[in-house]
């Protein structure tokens, strides 16, 4: 064989060799490119059905709440003023504190309706207790044996810090007695988070209404704000109420 | 010498893209596991760019979460890198463009990448810039691994018959 030839045989087989790399590397491509799409597939497979799954529990709706089962009144004025509050949520609190009596106060002297909606979003907040949804859940035990005010400011005067456990349901039960509230229909519907589907109703139902943040208060309808998005005044409730009442 | 830094530079990008693999694979982890516990709170971050109905936006929240666990174990082992960043690459636009579409409507939102978001306080403002700057951040590793697919400890090394 002359030098030439040789040169021109290992050529070859170079060649070959680099084109049998290639053939591999475009049929790994194409399987590999394959299994991902089948993966993501299956992901998102998993997450729809685990969705599916979670709207499949029952919901107890209080006999006792208005506005398509979702709040519970107090007071009978021309007015309706509806308060969205999470009970873990300090701006909540500091609304409740400064706001509370005065809407109580409006309520009492029959110039407007309270609504309050026990929203759940910030069960992120309490180290996997979802505090949030068990005390949305305790308050609507308390609505049906007629304490839902009492047990609702019994809640904000104790209310945990956000990154703890909240308060526990036991915690939640001695609370309740303090404020009068011992029937065991309401222990039992606590212990067993009786209205634990419906508080995550309510919260679909303030998030299908457009509403983003807590408190959210709506006078007649329409969002109320303070200056720059912040939580309105009672000043401002009080003017905006009996501007609505004509 | 021109010569040896393109050959040092050739030895180098396998490692600097294994580093952008690995970096990316993090970011979804992350970004997944935090919304994985809490899927209604998802649907409500996704709801809040007003961008789709609620019914949808429950969907999207819920398969979001389990994507990007997905994406992030698949950049973790490396099968098909540069398709995989590519998709990557794909959804970080659609993040992009739903922030620039929340803060051109004046949404007054936490942008959810990190977190189950939503809804942000009184005095509280979204840091759309920051956001915006992180997830381009995020795009150049994807640049980097569909220009540069190789790297080391990788599934597509070990079917490629590397080393």
């Amino acid at each position: 064989m002359s030098k030439g030839s040789r040169d021109r045989a290992i050529k070859a087989r170079q060649i070959v060799a680099s084109q049998k790399a290639a053939e591999r590397r475009r049929t790994v491509t194409l399987w590999t490119s394959v299994a991902v799409v089948l993966v993501l597939f299956v992901a998102g497979l998993i997450g729809y059905t685990v969705l599916s799954g979670q709207d499949e529990g029952k919901v107890t709706t209080p006999a006792s709440a208005v506005d398509e089962g979702t709040a519970f009144a107090t007071g009978a004025g021309p007015v309706t003023v509806d308060v969205y509050e999470d009970f873990m949520c300090p701006s909540c609190g500091n609304f409740e504190a400064a706001t509370g009596p005065t809407l109580k106060q409006l309520a009492t002297d029959g110039k407007i309706t309270l609504r309050f909606h026990p929203v759940a979003i910030l069960d992120r907040f309490s180290n996997g207790t979802e505090y949030s949804t068990r005390s949305a859940a305790a308050s609507a035990a308390a609505a049906e044996e007629g304490k839902f005010i009492e047990f609702h400011d019994v809640l904000y005067a104790n209310q945990p810090e956000e990154n703890t456990d909240g308060l526990s349901d036991a915690e939640m039960i001695e609370l309740a007695a303090t404020v009068g509230l011992t029937s065991d229909t309401f222990k039992n519907a606590v212990n067993e988070g009786t209205y634990k589907a419906w508080a995550t109703q309510v919260t679909e139902t303030f998030s299908e209404r457009g509403h983003t943040g807590t408190p959210t208060i709506v006078v007649d309808g329409k969002t109320l704000t303070g200056e720059n998005n912040t939580v309105p005044s009672a000043e401002l409730i009080t003017q905006t109420v009996e501007k609505a009442a004509g | 010498m021109e010569t040896t830094r393109q050959i040092r530079m050739a030895a180098a990008w396998p490692w600097i893209s294994t580093g952008a693999r690995l970096g990316l694979a993090a970011v979804w982890l992350v970004a997944g596991s935090l919304k994985i516990g809490d899927l209604a709170a998802s649907a409500r971050a996704v709801y809040a760019y007003q961008l789709m109905s609620y019914d949808t936006a429950k969907i999207v929240g819920a398969v979001q979460p389990f994507l990007e666990i997905a994406l992030g174990l698949l950049l973790l082992i490396g099968l098909a890198t540069r398709f995989t960043a590519a998709i990557s690459a794909a959804l970080i636009t659609i993040f992009i463009a739903g922030i620039v579409w929340a803060w051109a409507k004046g949404l007054r939102i936490d942008c959810g990448c990190f977190s189950t978001g939503g809804e942000l306080g009184a005095g509280e403002t979204p840091g759309y810039g920051i956001d915006i700057l992180r997830d381009l951040a995020f795009l150049a590793l994807c640049g980097i691994l569909v220009w540069r697919p190789r790297t080391r400890f990788s599934l597509d090394g070990v079917l490629m018959g590397e080393r």
